[in-house]
């Protein structure tokens, strides 16, 4: 009686063992807006991924993952978001950090969970200057990691490298040798290096560029901008547009039957709702982008479409959280410890397959780019839909289409 | 033993005897023994960074509140100390300590600068050219990155002191001491003469005041004790950026002082010891989280409208009663003034109302 009453005291006691404890991350971003709120779709996918297979598995036993949310206020006070860092360690003690958004907040971050030791995946923020800093003081900032985007240089990389197949297209088909290119940018800092990057390479990469305009971010009428592009004769109009503007700039295209085609940044258009914000008239637009149902890796496809299920959009780059769990996942398997010390050697030398790239980090702890990295997507919309058209090696990509002519 | 005695006999004479002072000291005290009691790392940040918002809305106030000069720009200030601390320490490798009394020296210049251009303007004219300022400033930023740090501004600042509980010293004792010669400042003849030239500034140039001089005085005091609490902030924080000069952060400090209370040195302290930390605290639940500026909103509209004049002085006349026969005032318990002996009626007591009834 006593051996079956100690078996059965045994079989109860064996879940517990094998499912005790748990690890808190905190997801940062700015909530109100879009991109915190995906951050924290992101997560939330993860979390419950996670916990549905048992946890994470640390040595012998599981534990199962909690989030904790924290809204940074970033986009209005910096002081607000550091703030929030020491907040999520010191009093939710989360064990590590995946978020941020806008790098002069981030840097700050950053600070925070270095003094505390803390990993710190980044998901949001793109200067380099984030991961120089582990370049320079490795010791101190060894805990920082982005997962997502690639670093401002890169991106740069990235939109010259679609440019140059746009570039190809219009070659081809039109039989112009040295397309034309209006560059149209929006009044703002951000784009001012990559305006001074396009006016240098453009000619290199055998574009004449023929002129620069400078609209308003939330201007709602470019007329004057594109009837000059047209008296320019320009193939391509070249956008870094963040603001309203974009969706003015694509709807106007549409309704002057333009002969050049829009590609660069458009934040907009990278949304699902620019088709119908644009009166459906934003065709051939075409963006960088991060996500699309193509197969940038074996994971891709299944993510985005289980991602539009269940939130009804598809997922901004900071979905990413999604990724930044998954590599903390794996490197806790990995290491079989919890402590952020641990993990940063794991994470120095991990490849992971994520959803939107295939993840190594450098030395300045940022993903290395590069074909079947990470590098981003181009999309179009092409009737109503947003298709990839690159890399085109990519399974699932369409061809870019020009207007008719 | 006789300089003990004679600081309790003040003490219990000129503090304790009046409720406001007898909070003031309090709180002072609180905020020195807290430490001791309690070291949670967040709310040691909470109340540093509190500290130093606290300087920088007693600057504003003085400038405003006493002598009229209503800047919406007073962020420019701020983000010039932090700014020329940041600058000096990381470009000449100057040591921190003294790069930010440099920066609040510079924050004093611009101060001079901006009061001197700024003397013919009263009222909304004066209160919108100096809210062009602080973006002529990010403006410039902008134009020289390479020496500014463009939108990034400068990161990787050293700390001037390490570990929570001395940087909370650091910014305690420097805002109470801050605070405190500002309210002396304030309860002097130079404040006297603030609340002649804030009153009527013709009247006080007729008096023989050189009301030119005591403008620009005011102004780099207040850009001083500005630019001081940037530097700190900066060195603080590790990083400063634009952020310490946007607009946000100028239009912060108006509703600071006028939440807490005008021309009272003490009224935007209390906003910011009540403000900051409830924003903070409703950014800590989910709820509230994201409507955390709605609800901060809603308290600011509430208080200005039930207390037109500030929370301090709400506060203040609720417990305090002024003499009508020697202005001074008294508990609100008090049958008799505490200076004149005069009887202070309980139904017909004047309120202890107006600026400057420190």
């Amino acid at each position: 009686m006593l051996r079956a009453l100690l078996l059965i005291a045994a079989l109860a006691a064996a879940p517990v063992v094998h499912a005790q404890g748990t690890i808190k991350i905190a997801v940062l971003g700015p909530m109100a807006f879009v991109q915190g709120q995906h951050h924290w779709m992101g997560a939330e996918m993860a979390r419950d991924e996670i916990n549905k297979a048992g946890g994470i598995a640390v040595g012998g036993r599981k534990m199962m993952l909690e989030l904790v949310r924290a809204d940074t206020n970033e986009i209005l006070s910096v002081p607000d978001a550091s703030s929030a860092v020491e907040r999520v360690i010191t009093r939710d003690k989360v064990d590590y950090i995946v978020g941020g958004f806008r790098t002069e907040a981030v840097l700050a971050m950053q600070e925070v969970a270095m003094d505390h030791k803390k990993l710190f995946l980044g998901v949001g923020a793109a200067h380099d200057e984030l991961g120089m800093r582990v370049e320079r003081d490795h010791n101190r900032y060894k805990y920082w990691f982005r997962v997502s985007p690639t670093k401002a240089t890169d991106l740069g990389r990235t939109i010259f490298g679609v440019l140059g197949a746009v570039a190809g297209s219009i070659r081809t088909e039109l039989k112009a040798e040295t397309p034309k290119v209006a560059i149209v940018a929006e009044k703002a800092v951000w784009t001012e290096g990559l305006v001074k990057a396009a006016q240098a390479n453009l000619p290199k990469m055998k574009m004449e560029v023929v002129g620069l305009w400078q609209p308003s971010a939330v201007a709602t009428d470019v007329t004057a901008e594109l009837s000059a592009i047209e008296r320019a004769g320009a193939d391509i109009v070249f956008t870094f547009v963040s603001g309203p503007v974009g969706i003015a700039l694509g709807r106007q295209m549409g309704e002057r039957n333009m002969k050049a085609v829009a590609f660069g940044i458009n934040v907009e258009a990278q949304k699902d709702e620019f088709w119908g914000a644009a009166a459906g008239k934003a065709n051939f637009v075409s963006t960088l982008d991060t996500y699309s149902e193509i197969e940038i890796t074996p994971k891709t496809i299944a993510w985005v479409r289980a991602f539009r299920d269940r939130f009804k959009v598809s997922p901004a780059y900071t979905a990413a959280t999604y990724d930044a769990i998954m590599l903390i996942r794996t490197a806790i398997e990995q290491a079989k410890s919890t402590k952020s010390d641990d993990l940063v050697p794991v994470l120095e030398k991990i490849s992971y397959v994520g959803n939107g790239a295939v993840i190594e980090f450098d030395k300045r702890h940022d993903p290395i780019w590069g074909p079947g990295k990470a590098m981003g997507i181009g999309v179009q919309w092409q009737d109503g839909k947003k298709v990839a058209f690159w890399p085109p090696q990519v399974k699932g990509v369409q061809p870019f289409r020009l207007p008719s002519r | 033993m006789y300089r003990l005695r004679r600081l309790w006999v003040q003490l219990r004479t000129e503090v304790l005897v009046l409720p406001s002072r007898a909070l003031v000291l309090a709180w002072a005290l609180v905020l020195l023994a807290l430490p001791l009691a309690y070291t949670d790392a967040y709310v040691l940040r909470i109340l540093t960074l509190m500290c130093l918002f606290a300087i920088f809305a007693a600057s504003w106030d003085l400038l405003a509140g006493y002598s009229g000069q209503v800047n919406f720009g007073h962020a420019l200030f701020f983000g010039a100390g932090a700014y020329a601390s940041a600058l000096l320490t990381l470009k000449l490798g100057m040591p921190p300590w003294l790069t930010v009394f440099a920066g609040t020296a510079v924050a004093a210049l611009l101060g001079v600068a901006v009061g001197a251009l700024c003397l013919r303007l009263r009222g909304s004219y004066l209160s919108l050219a100096t809210l062009a300022f602080p973006l002529i400033a990010i403006g410039l930023l902008f134009a020289f990155p390479d020496f500014s740090g463009g939108e990034l501004g400068f990161s990787g600042l050293p700390r001037l002191i390490n570990g929570v509980v001395p940087n909370y010293y650091l910014a305690v004792v420097t805002m109470l001491v801050l605070v405190f010669s500002l309210w002396l400042l304030a309860d002097s003849k130079f404040g006297l003469v603030l609340h002649a030239i804030r009153d009527d500034e013709v009247a006080a140039r007729a008096s023989g005041i050189n009301t030119p001089r005591y403008k620009v005085m005011v102004f780099a005091i207040a850009a001083a004790c500005a630019g001081l609490a940037g530097g700190l902030l900066a060195h603080y924080m590790r990083v400063t950026g634009p952020f310490t000069l946007e607009t946000a952060l100028s239009f912060q400090v108006v509703i600071w002082g006028i939440f807490g209370g005008v021309a009272t040195i003490y009224g935007p302290v209390v906003a910011v010891f009540i403000l900051y930390p409830v924003t903070e605290w409703f950014g800590g639940f989910q709820a509230f989280g994201e409507r955390r500026l709605l609800l901060f909103g809603v308290i600011v509209l509430l208080v200005l409208l039930y207390m037109p004049r500030g929370l301090a002085p709400w506060v203040r006349d609720r417990i305090e009663t002024l003499c009508p026969r020697c202005k001074q005032r008294s508990a609100a318990w008090k049958s008799h003034c505490r200076h004149c002996s005069a009887a202070l009626a309980p139904t017909d007591r004047p309120r202890a109302s107006g600026p400057g009834q420190a």
